[in-house]
C-alpha cells in the first residue's frame, strides 16, 4: 500500500524534525539566552550584531546568545505572541516606551536593581535614568544609547524653490511662520507632495506626534505624565494647520519606514522620522543634500522627542538564564571597550560620557546639534501601547474627512481611559 | 436563424477578448514579481514603471541570501538536547524548506485522517454519529483568529509554539477534509462491502481494499486542496512562529517587507524565490491538479 | 433505513467500536485543535482576560459592549459586504469565463486555465506584495496608468482612502479566490450531456433556455461546492487586510478576523476578542448549518 508507505515515512521524518526550537546549543553547562532586537541603529543589522556576541564570546564562553531580528511593524506583536506561547526573549533591546511602560507594567520584566549600582546611577544622565523606572523606582531597563528624533527636508528641493530663507541652516531651526510659507514655497515651485503625515500604522509615529505639538507648543501628557493632553488648544490648531496646508497629506497608506523611503527617493520634499541612523543607512539611496531639521515651532525652539534604547530581561522563571542575561548586559554597556563599540553599532550618542567616541566624524557632529533640543520623555505614561494605536486612529480619521477636535477628544478618552486602567 | 448564429458569434468574440485582457492582469502580477525582481532599484522606484527590465542584475537575490542564515535543517532526537544541525545556508533555503515540510505533512495527515474518518461516518451507523457530523459541519468555515489565543495559550502548554507542528495539527483539525471524503464515501456501494465481509476480511481491510479504491478520487482532490491552503496558510504561521530558522517562506518574506518598507527588489526577490517553486511544481503536475480538483467536485 | 431496523445490539456495538476506531486519528486533532480551544474561547470570553494577570469575572459585559462598539460593528459589516460581494462574484465570474473558453480548441483552454489559477498557487502573501506595490499612491502602476490614459486626474491613494480601501482588499481577493471555480466549472461544463443539448437546440430552444433547463440542473452541486469553499476563502481573508492596511483607515478594512487579532495583541484583551470570536463562530455554524440544508434539500 503506497499510501501506507508514504505516511509512515512522513510521520517519522516528522518525529525527528520536531522540536527544534531553542535548546540548539544546549551542550556541556552552557547557558543559552534569546536575545531580540528592534532595529536600533545597525542592531537590527546581523553583520554587524554577530560581531559583537563574539566580542562577548571572547569574555564569556559559556553563554550562547542567540539573536533574532524584529522590525516596528510587527515586532510588538511578535513578542506579545511569544509571550503568551511562554517563549519570551531572554533579553530584548528597545526603549522605555515598551520596556518600562508596556511589559514592564503588566509585571513581565525582571528588576534590574543589581545593574543599577550607585556607580552607574551617577554615571548615567539623571533624564535617562528616570525615563528606565516605574513610578515606583523599579528598573526595568538598563540604557544603552539615545538620539534627538529629527525631520529632514530634501536641501536641493528647497533651495531650487528659493525656500532656504525660511530656515536657519546653523542651528537648524524654524518657526511656524516660516515652515508654513517654505512649504507653501516649495509646493508652488512644482513639488505636490512635500509631506506626508503617515498614519498606517504606529511604525516611526514619534515624528508625527512631534511635529503636532512642537507646531503651537501643545504637550502629549501633563508634566506628571498620567494624562493624554493631546485635545489641548495648541494641539488642535496643529492638526487644523497641517490639515489645511498644500503640499502636507494625511497618509494613511503608509508608515514612518515607507515615509524615510519615499523621502530618500525623492517623491517627499521632506521628512518627519528622521534621525541620525536614518541618514548614515540611506547613504547609498540619497541622490540629494539632506538637511536635518528641528520640528518647526512658534518661538523657533523646539522640544524634540529623545529616543533611548537599552535592554531588559523577561522574567522567563530561569535563575540561571537571568544572571546570564544580565552578564550580557552588563558587558554590553558597561565593559570599558565593549560599551563604546555597542553604541557606534547603534550611530546614536551614549547615555553616559564615554568621551567623544565619534571623533572627527562630520555628521556625527551635525546632528549633535540636537541633543540639546531634547524635550520631556514622557512615553513612559501609562496605557502608552494603547495610546499609539488610537493616535494612529486619530490621524486616518481627520485625513478622511473627519473634524479634528471631535477626533482629538475620542483619542484623548480612548488613551485616558487606558492610562487609568494601568494606574 | 443567420442573424442569431452571428449574434452568437459576436459574443463569443466579444468575450474571448474581455477575458484575454483580465487574464493578462491575473498574470501581470507574477510578471510583475519575476521582472522586478531582477531590476535596480532605481528601476523600480522610477516614477514611470519599467515595464521590461533595461538592466538585468542579481543583486536583489544576493541581498537576499546574505541576509540571514540558518541551518539547512535540525534533527532533534526526541526526549534528548541533541541536535544535529545541517549545513549552514541562506535563511530563505530553510523557509522553502519548512514550508514545503509542513505542507507536504499537513497533507499525508489530513488525508490519512480524513481518509478514514469520512469513510466511517458514510459507512458506519455508530451512536453519537449525527452528533459528530453537525459539529464538522457547523466548524468547517470556522476561521482560525476565533480561537487564536486559546490555541496559542495551548501549544504553549504543549511546548509546541514555536514549531513547525503549531502550525500543523490545527489545519489537519480542521474538518472540511473529513465533509469532503463522507461525500464521496456515500457512494460506496454497501453490498461490496458486505462481500469483502463475507469473504473474511476484517474491518480495516474492507477500509483498504474496498473503500479506498472508491474514495481515492477524493482524497487527490482533498490533498491538492489542503496542500495549496496550508501553504497559503499565512496567519497561523504569524501566529505561531518565531525565530528565524523556524519560518516559512510567506513569513519571511511578510517580515522582509516589514523590516525593508520600500526596498521592492528585495522583496520582489523573496516572493518570487516563494512563488517559482510552487508555480513549477504546479506546472509540471497541471494535469493531476486540475484533475484531482475536479474530481473532488463529481460529488458536491 | 431498511437495516438499521434489522441491526441487533451486537451489531450496533461492533459498528460503534468500529466507527469511532476510525475517527480516531481525526477526532483527536478535531477535538485537540477546534473543539477544545474553542470551549476555551467560549468560557474566556465571560472573562475580562489580559496578559499575565488573572482573569476577572464580568459574566456578559463583555458581549454587551460588543454591540455597542461602534468598530465591531463595522468590522461586522465589512466582514458581511467581502463574503456577500466576492461568494456571488466568484461564482458568476467564473461560471461566465469557463462556458466561454471550455470549447477552445487545443491547449488554449488550459492555458486560460492556468492562468487564472497562477495568483492562487502563487501564495497570498507573494501576491499581496506586489499588489501593494501597484496600489501605492505615489508610484503605483494604477495610478500611472490611470493618469496616462486620462481615467484620473489625480493620483488616488487606493489603500489610504476610505472610499477605495476595501474595494481594492475585494479586488485582490476575487483574483486569488476564482481559478479554483473555473476549473472546476470547465470539467463540469464538460460533462454536460451534449446530446440533450443538440436536441433541446433542434427544438428550437433560445441559448438561455438550453442552459437553465439542461446545463444548469448538471453543474448544480459543483455549484454548491463553489459556494462552500468560496465563503470558507473569504472568511479567512486575513493576510490582505494585516499585510495592505491593518484594517485601515479609519478601521474601513477592519474585518472581525483582523479585529480579533488587533483585540488581542494590539489591546491585549483577550477575553473581548474571545467574544467577538465567538459571535463570528456562531453566525458561520448557522450560515454552514443553512447552505448544508439548502445542498441537501437539492
Amino acid at each position: 500500500m503506497k499510501f501506507r508507505k508514504a505516511m509512515a515515512l512522513a510521520v517519522a521524518a516528522g518525529m525527528v524534525f520536531s522540536l527544534n526550537t531553542v535548546n540548539v546549543f544546549a551542550e556541556g553547562e552552557a547557558t543559552d539566552i534569546t536575545l531580540w532586537t528592534y532595529p536600533v541603529g545597525s542592531w537590527g543589522d546581523s553583520a554587524v550584531v554577530d560581531g559583537l556576541i563574539a566580542n562577548f564570546n571572547e569574555a564569556h564562553p559559556d553563554i550562547n546568545v542567540k539573536v533574532e531580528y524584529l522590525d516596528y511593524t510587527n515586532g510588538d506583536d511578535q513578542i506579545n505572541t511569544a509571550i503568551e506561547g511562554g517563549q519570551a526573549p531572554d533579553i530584548v533591546l528597545e526603549g522605555p516606551e515598551r520596556l518600562v511602560a508596556n511589559w514592564g507594567a503588566k509585571g513581565l520584566m525582571v528588576d534590574l536593581a543589581d545593574l543599577w549600582t550607585d556607580e552607574a546611577k551617577e554615571a548615567i544622565y539623571d533624564s535617562v535614568e528616570s525615563a528606565c523606572q516605574n513610578n515606583d523606582g523599579v528598573f526595568y531597563e538598563y540604557p544603552l544609547c539615545m538620539t534627538a528624533h529629527t525631520m529632514a527636508i530634501n536641501r536641493d528641493l528647497f533651495e531650487a524653490a528659493d525656500a532656504l530663507q525660511y530656515l536657519d541652516e546653523e542651528t537648524h531651526t524654524w518657526t511656524t511662520e516660516n515652515f508654513v510659507k517654505a512649504v507653501q514655497a516649495v509646493y508652488d515651485n512644482g513639488q505636490q507632495n512635500v509631506g506626508a503625515v503617515y498614519c498606517s500604522g504606529q511604525g516611526g509615529d514619534q515624528g508625527t506626534r512631534a511635529l503636532v505639538n512642537n507646531l503651537y507648543g501643545g504637550t502629549f501628557t501633563n508634566a506628571e505624565h498620567t494624562e493624554y493632553t493631546a485635545d489641548s488648544e495648541e494641539n488642535i490648531k496643529a492638526l487644523e494647520l497641517l490639515k489645511s496646508m498644500d503640499g502636507i497629506n494625511f497618509d494613511a497608506s503608509i508608515a514612518g519606514g515607507d515615509e524615510i523611503n519615499l523621502f530618500c527617493n525623492g517623491t517627499l520634499g521632506m521628512a518627519f522620522c528622521w534621525n541620525i541612523a536614518q541618514e548614515k543607512n540611506n547613504a547609498e539611496n540619497i541622490a540629494f543634500d539632506v538637511l536635518p531639521m528641528a520640528f518647526p515651532s512658534e518661538d523657533g525652539n523646539p522640544q524634540l522627542c529623545g529616543g533611548i534604547w537599552g535592554f531588559g530581561i523577561f522574567d522567563n522563571g530561569d535563575e540561571a538564564k537571568i544572571e546570564a542575561a544580565k552578564t550580557f548586559i552588563d558587558f554590553m554597556a558597561n565593559d570599558e571597550t565593549q560599551a563604546a563599540e555597542s553604541v557606534k553599532a547603534s550611530s546614536y550618542w551614549p547615555v553616559k560620557d564615554l568621551g567623544n567616541i565619534y571623533e572627527g566624524d562630520d555628521l556625527m557632529t551635525e546632528y549633535s546639534a540636537f541633543i540639546p533640543y531634547m524635550g520631556d520623555y514622557y512615553q513612559v505614561v501609562g496605557g502608552w501601547a494603547e495610546a499609539r494605536t488610537a493616535w494612529w486612529n486619530m490621524l486616518q480619521q481627520i485625513g478622511s474627512g473627519t473634524d479634528v477636535t471631535e477626533a482629538v477628544n475620542e483619542f484623548v478618552t480612548t488613551a485616558n481611559a487606558a492610562a487609568a486602567a494601568a494606574n | 436563424m443567420k442573424s442569431k448564429t452571428m449574434g452568437a458569434k459576436a459574443y463569443r468574440i466579444f468575450s474571448l477578448i474581455v477575458i484575454t485582457i483580465i487574464a493578462i492582469g491575473f498574470a501581470f502580477p507574477l510578471y510583475w514579481i519575476i521582472t522586478g525582481s531582477f531590476k535596480t532599484s532605481m528601476a523600480i522606484n522610477a516614477p514611470s514603471p519599467q515595464w521590461w527590465p533595461q538592466e538585468w542584475v542579481s543583486t536583489n537575490y544576493e541581498k537576499l541570501f546574505s541576509r540571514q542564515t540558518a541551518p539547512l535543517w535540525e534533527l532533534a532526537i526526541p526526549f534528548t538536547k541533541k541536535v544535529f544541525a545541517g549545513p549552514v545556508v541562506p535563511a530563505a533555503v530553510r523557509w522553502l524548506i519548512n514550508t514545503v515540510f509542513m505542507a507536504v505533512v499537513s497533507m499525508f495527515l489530513t488525508c490519512f485522517t480524513a481518509a478514514m474518518a469520512g469513510y466511517a461516518l458514510a459507512k458506519k451507523r455508530f451512536i453519537g454519529r449525527s452528533v459528530v457530523f453537525t459539529l464538522i459541519v457547523c466548524a468547517m468555515a470556522l476561521p482560525k483568529q476565533v480561537i487564536l489565543i486559546p490555541l496559542l495559550r495551548e501549544m504553549s502548554a504543549l511546548k509546541l509554539y514555536n514549531t513547525i507542528w503549531a502550525v500543523i495539527f490545527p489545519i489537519v483539525g480542521w474538518p472540511f477534509g473529513i465533509f469532503l471524503i463522507k461525500q464521496f464515501a456515500e457512494g460506496i456501494p454497501t453490498e461490496m462491502m458486505e462481500a469483502a465481509k463475507i469473504d473474511g476480511a476484517n474491518e480495516w481491510k474492507t477500509f483498504v481494499s474496498v473503500a479506498y479504491p472508491m474514495i481515492k478520487p477524493g482524497v487527490g482532490a482533498l490533498a491538492i486542496f489542503t496542500f495549496i491552503n496550508s501553504w497559503n496558510d499565512y496567519f497561523m504561521q504569524l501566529i505561531m512562529l518565531s525565530s528565524t530558522s523556524n519560518l516559512t517562506i510567506s513569513l519571511g518574506i511578510a517580515k522582509l517587507q516589514a523590516e525593508n518598507a520600500t526596498d521592492f527588489g528585495l522583496i520582489m526577490a523573496g516572493a518570487a524565490l516563494a512563488a517559482v517553486p510552487i508555480i513549477i511544481v504546479f506546472l509540471a503536475f497541471q494535469k493531476y491538479f486540475t484533475k484531482g480538483i475536479t474530481m473532488g467536485a463529481v460529488k458536491g | 433505513m431498511s437495516t438499521k431496523s434489522r441491526m441487533s445490539k451486537a451489531l450496533v456495538r461492533r459498528e460503534t467500536i468500529a466507527g469511532y476506531a476510525f475517527m480516531l486519528p481525526s477526532l483527536i486533532f478535531f477535538l485537540g485543535f477546534v473543539i477544545y480551544p474553542m470551549i476555551q474561547c467560549i468560557i474566556t470570553s465571560f472573562f475580562d482576560s489580559t496578559m499575565n494577570r488573572e482573569d476577572i469575572f464580568v459574566g456578559f459585559g463583555n458581549y454587551i459592549e460588543l454591540f455597542q462598539d461602534k468598530v465591531f460593528l463595522g468590522a461586522l459589516r465589512n466582514t458581511i459586504i467581502i463574503v456577500l460581494v466576492s461568494v456571488p462574484v466568484v461564482c458568476i465570474f467564473s461560471l461566465w469565463v469557463s462556458s466561454v473558453i471550455q470549447n477552445l480548441r487545443g491547449p488554449l483552454c488550459s492555458v486560460f486555465r492556468c492562468v487564472f489559477y497562477l495568483p492562487v498557487v502563487t501564495g497570498s502573501v507573494a501576491v499581496t506584495v506586489v499588489w501593494k506595490w501597484m496600489f501605492n499612491n505615489y508610484y503605483g502602476i494604477f495610478n500611472y496608468v490611470g493618469k496616462a490614459t486620462g481615467l484620473i486626474e489625480q493620483n488616488i491613494n487606493w489603500l489610504g482612502d476610505e472610499k477605495y480601501a476595501l474595494g481594492c482588499i475585494i479586488l485582490i481577493l476575487l483574483t486569488t479566490s476564482v481559478g479554483q471555480p473555473i476549473v472546476l466549472y470547465v470539467s463540469a461544463l464538460d460533462n454536460v450531456d451534449q446530446s440533450l443539448v443538440e436536441a433541446a437546440e433542434v427544438d428550437g430552444a433560445t441559448r438561455l433556455q438550453c442552459f437553465w433547463k439542461i446545463k444548469w440542473p448538471q453543474i448544480k452541486p459543483t455549484t454548491l461546492y463553489i459556494l462552500v469553499i468560496t465563503t470558507i476563502n473569504s472568511f479567512q481573508c486575513f493576510a490582505l487586510i494585516q499585510l495592505l492596511t491593518s484594517g485601515g483607515p479609519n478601521h474601513s478594512t477592519d474585518t472581525i478576523m483582523y479585529y480579533i487579532y488587533h483585540t488581542a495583541f494590539k489591546l491585549y484583551r483577550y477575553g473581548y476578542g474571545n467574544a467577538m470570536g465567538v459571535v463570528l463562530a456562531l453566525a458561520i455554524a448557522i450560515l454552514s448549518g443553512i447552505q448544508f440544508k439548502l445542498a441537501k434539500s437539492e
